[in-house]
């Protein structure tokens, strides 16, 4: 019965095609750019010198220029992440366990961290066989770290998409649950007359929705990470200006935002 | 079935723990992968006792794409039951342009809660939906339970644990529930976006036909966007019947208005022709 069915389709189909030719070409259309980014800008770059952000803005585009060179008083150079939407969480993933291959003492503090979120996660309801996977995958790069390997295998590991993408939804479901557990903070900060449950189902936890404020002081303070972000927009005056998550921290991962798009920075 | 999977893969490793965890029947689910192919699973769900699908069982197909959790599994009904199309894809949120979409964390015991708390909301002539009348769906009901899936070989008077008198209605725990309900609680808001990006050149949430026609053309392509996506033969009728409709209207207008400015012009040559005079 099912095969007849099919066999109607066809007809049917191409009847109906036309009223829906938008929704093909606009579909084509993201999925051509998405394919263009993703053969282009690997999802973690290697690190890059500072004046390649100089390439990116037209000479006379002097706000910019100026900006740049205000960044550069600042940092050295410059790792870029894919922008798909999961840039924050991954251009936060990479620096911070780039930052603990080199200081064995914090790493096991955060592996201590790490270890109890998914504790967490679980007792405020999240389905744990759901979540495990991701959690192992965040845990085995954590283990990874404390066994001194080069930025070049960490590196590769962040640019395995699977492995990569599970420790964004990671990230992404801790950032959800610290959301929810404060949920009576946060509900002061949510747009659109959403509950912080419905925002974490709709801004947070999908893949590719980007990221703003709630979502970095939510993720830094639930791993107890400071993160200091340098904002770059068209705004007058000629500085970069920053803000530290959570405030009154000392940072230890620098991320560089230009509207919709997080990169790392390095001193 | 373990050795001809490689183990290392994310979604057959998350599909073996899904396997396990669904593995028993409950009183208002069942589902497990085919022998043949983890990454199609048929499953059975009771209508909710509270509503015109009382007493019915009813089976269906599950398609996993190979890149699960990361992309939505597909749902497909077998058997009739007077909301969802047989065979064909069933919409429950729709795609990548709505805020609403799949979440990884998601699992399938999700998907079929969903499901089932998604029977008695209305259709409202959304794509692979279909509003039967309460009588209608009572006898497709009792009928379900004679149902026996030749591939699979479940049969519905079976396939779930009998209910007993002290049952929890509610199919499940509040988690799954609640997730559950976000899920339905979009798709309706969904629709209205889906029917209204039909009427008008605006920024269409439909779903993409290339991607229905892929899946006629092949079952086995996995879906491209998130989906629970929509079936294309089910959406047709109501659309074309709308284009008619409002291409006549349109056509009446249009020749309404042209009537209403002659008749200024000529009233006003009118008056002109007589001020000269």
């Amino acid at each position: 019965m099912a095969e007849e069915q099919q066999q109607d389709i066809p007809q049917k189909e191409a009847d109906g095609l036309n009223c829906l030719a938008y929704d093909e070409a606009i579909i084509a259309q993201q999925d051509k750019i998405q394919q263009e980014i993703a053969t282009s800008i690997p999802l973690v770059s290697e690190r890059q010198d500072l004046s390649v952000l100089k390439r990116e803005y037209a000479d006379d585009d002097t706000i910019y220029q100026q900006k740049i060179r205000d960044l550069q008083k600042k940092y050295s150079s410059i790792r870029k992440t894919r922008p798909d939407g999961n840039c924050f969480y991954r251009a936060f993933g990479f620096s911070h366990l780039e930052s603990l291959l080199e200081d064995s003492k914090e790493l096991h503090r955060f592996k201590a961290i790490a270890a109890q979120s998914k504790l967490d996660l679980v007792s405020q309801g999240f389905t744990e066989f759901t979540i495990e996977d991701f959690h192992n995958t965040f845990m085995d790069l954590i283990e990874a770290c404390d066994k001194q390997p080069s930025v070049g295998e960490l590196l590769g590991s962040f640019n395995e998409q699977s492995i990569s993408d599970y420790l964004v939804v990671y990230l992404r479901l801790v950032t959800s649950g610290y959301l929810q557990r404060e949920e009576d903070f946060f509900q002061h900060f949510v747009e659109g007359g959403r509950t912080v449950r419905e925002f974490c189902q709709q801004e947070v936890e999908p893949m590719s929705k980007e990221s703003d404020h709630i979502h970095i002081i939510a993720l830094a303070q639930a791993l107890n990470v400071c993160i200091q972000v340098e904002y770059m927009d068209r705004g007058e005056g000629g500085t970069v200006n920053h803000h530290i998550f959570p405030e009154g921290g000392e940072p230890k991962i620098f991320l560089l935002y230009r509207p919709g798009h997080y990169d790392t920075l390095y001193k | 079935m373990e050795s001809k999977y490689n183990l290392k893969s994310p979604a057959v490793k998350r599909l073996m723990k899904e396997a396990a965890e669904l593995r028993d029947p409950t009183e208002h689910y069942h589902a497990q992968p085919l022998e043949d192919n983890l990454f199609e699973w048929h499953f059975s769900v009771r209508g909710p006792p509270d509503s015109d699908f009382d007493g019915g069982v009813y089976h269906g197909r599950i398609v996993l794409p190979p890149e699960y959790p990361m992309k939505p599994p597909s749902i497909i009904l077998l058997t009739p039951n007077g909301r969802f199309e047989v065979g064909k894809k069933i919409c429950l949120s729709i795609s990548g342009h709505h805020p609403e979409t799949w979440q990884p964390s998601w699992s399938i015991r999700t998907a079929l809660i969903a499901i089932i708390g998604f029977m008695p909301t209305k259709g409202e002539g959304a794509i692979g939906s279909l509003d039967y009348t309460p009588e209608e769906r009572r006898a497709l009901a009792k009928k379900s339970q004679d149902f026996c899936c030749d591939t699979c070989g479940s049969c519905m008077r079976s396939a779930l644990l009998a209910l007993s008198p002290d049952s929890d209605l509610r199919p499940v725990d509040p988690q799954a529930h609640r997730l559950a309900q976000q899920i339905s609680f979009k798709t309706e808001s969904s629709l209205v976006d889906a029917q209204t990006s039909s009427e008008g050149p605006s920024v269409s949430t439909a779903p993409s036909p290339r991607q229905r026609r892929s899946q006629n053309q092949n079952q086995n392509q996995s879906p491209r966007y998130p989906t629970f996506t929509a079936s294309p033969a089910a959406q047709h009728p109501p659309q074309d019947a709308s284009h008619t409709g409002s291409a006549v209207l349109i056509v009446l207008l249009t020749l309404a208005l042209a009537a209403l400015i002659f008749r200024r012009i000529y009233l006003a040559h009118e008056y002109k022709f007589d001020y000269e005079l």
